[in-house]
């Protein structure tokens, strides 16, 4: 089976810091990452490492950050949902896929469905808002098919390489969510209760990863 | 403190307290007075007290509007600056949305572009502004701003969605 299919996310926790900073140091991968580019390696290790110790495991954190994993490739990306406000039901999503090799088509796609199914099915979000840079066209598409909106354009709002770039803000309402979900059925066997589970049954007796899942 | 053809500019102090906490009024949400999450806040006076309190509020992040008579009318801001990129964010608040017609308005303005882009040498100003805040919204487009968008449904408050759009201005 395609890693596309048996992909899940679960919560990150400080085992995944390596593979983490792995992702960060590859330039391909940080020139879409937030923040200042000339962060020196030891501070971008200190933010991963404060970022995993303060997602929390329940309660109704301001931020969440799980993993994007999958059996057959181990992890292979990182969700991040910061700015959740519980009043207005509404989150920023970030996610990014570690492994160049699968950074384009069906995985990127699945990630981003998973990610959007726990906000709206999990979270009981309202919506869901991603500001994504003009020049990830691969990105900011995918949020399209999913039924996002381009709402805003800034222009030349973000810094990269002496140039200044745009950046799109993204937003999508549950109900948006829902009539792309009817489009596209339910795809059997990745909805977020067949992941738990598959997570169960893969766990050994008394907790394990099914234990660890975030959903 | 700063004389401008229609009243007065200056750093806002703890004794602006009771106006500027006038402006955190429920029925009327403002986008700049949001927090990170988009979330109203209802601080009393002595945390409005205690916010003006605070150095870097001193040292010139809050400016209380005065007309010429020296009463308070509002405040402006200069936020939220990216450096790197070369932006900010800009409140312009005023207790009475009148104010927004008036020369007043415009002093505090010019003020506020002064600042960021002369001063702090910034390429654009982005200012936001809730459904409910026509005045203001009125003012940016009538003074160089254009809408850069609206977030749908961002604010859930008074029970029902707002949206927030926000504005944008470059320099020159």
């Amino acid at each position: 089976m395609p890693p596309s299919l048996t992909s899940f996310i679960r919560r990150a926790d400080r085992d995944d810091l390596d593979t983490i900073v792995g992702w960060v140091e590859d330039p391909d991968f940080a020139r879409f990452l937030y923040g200042d580019p000339a962060r020196s390696p030891r501070q971008v290790r200190e933010q991963i490492v404060s970022m995993l110790g303060r997602t929390a495991g329940h309660t109704m954190p301001g931020g969440i950050y799980l993993m994007i994993d999958s059996k057959e490739h181990g992890p292979i990306g990182l969700l991040s949902l910061q700015h959740i406000s519980w009043r207005n039901r509404c989150c920023s999503v970030d996610f990014y896929i570690g492994k160049k090799e699968l950074r384009n088509g069906i995985v990127a796609g699945m990630a981003a469905y998973r990610t959007l199914e726990y906000c709206f099915d999990e979270l009981n979000l309202h919506r869901v808002q991603a500001y994504i840079y003009a020049f990830n066209r691969a990105s900011w598409r995918l949020l399209e098919m999913t039924g996002a909106v381009r709402e805003l354009t800034l222009r030349e709002h973000v810094s990269r390489d002496g140039k200044l770039y745009d950046v799109y803000g993204y937003g999508l309402l549950r109900h948006e969510f829902e009539v792309f979900r009817e489009r596209v059925g339910r795809m059997r066997g990745v909805s977020l209760q067949d992941m738990v589970r598959a997570l169960e049954e893969a766990a050994p007796e008394g907790g394990g990863a099914g234990a660890e899942s975030s959903a | 403190m700063i004389q401008t053809p229609h009243g007065y500019i200056r750093a806002a102090e703890r004794e602006d307290a009771p106006a500027l906490a006038r402006l955190y009024d429920p029925e009327y949400p403002r986008a700049a007075l949001l927090d990170a999450k988009r979330e109203p806040i209802m601080p009393t006076e002595d945390e409005v007290r205690e916010l003006l309190s605070r150095k870097e509020v001193q040292q010139g992040v809050l400016y209380a509007v005065e007309d010429t008579a020296g009463v308070v009318c509002g405040f402006c801001s200069v936020r939220g600056v990216n450096p790197e990129a070369g932006f900010g964010e800009t409140s312009l608040l005023f207790l009475a949305d009148a104010t927004y017609e008036t020369p007043l308005a415009e002093d505090a303005l010019g003020f506020v572009l002064e600042r960021a882009f002369e001063r702090q040498r910034l390429r654009k100003l982005l200012a936001n502004g809730l459904d409910g805040e026509t005045a203001l919204k009125q003012f940016l487009l009538g003074h160089g701003f254009e809408s850069s968008g609206v977030q749908r449904n961002a604010l859930y408050s008074l029970g029902q969605w707002h949206n927030l759009e926000v504005f944008t201005r470059f320099a020159g």
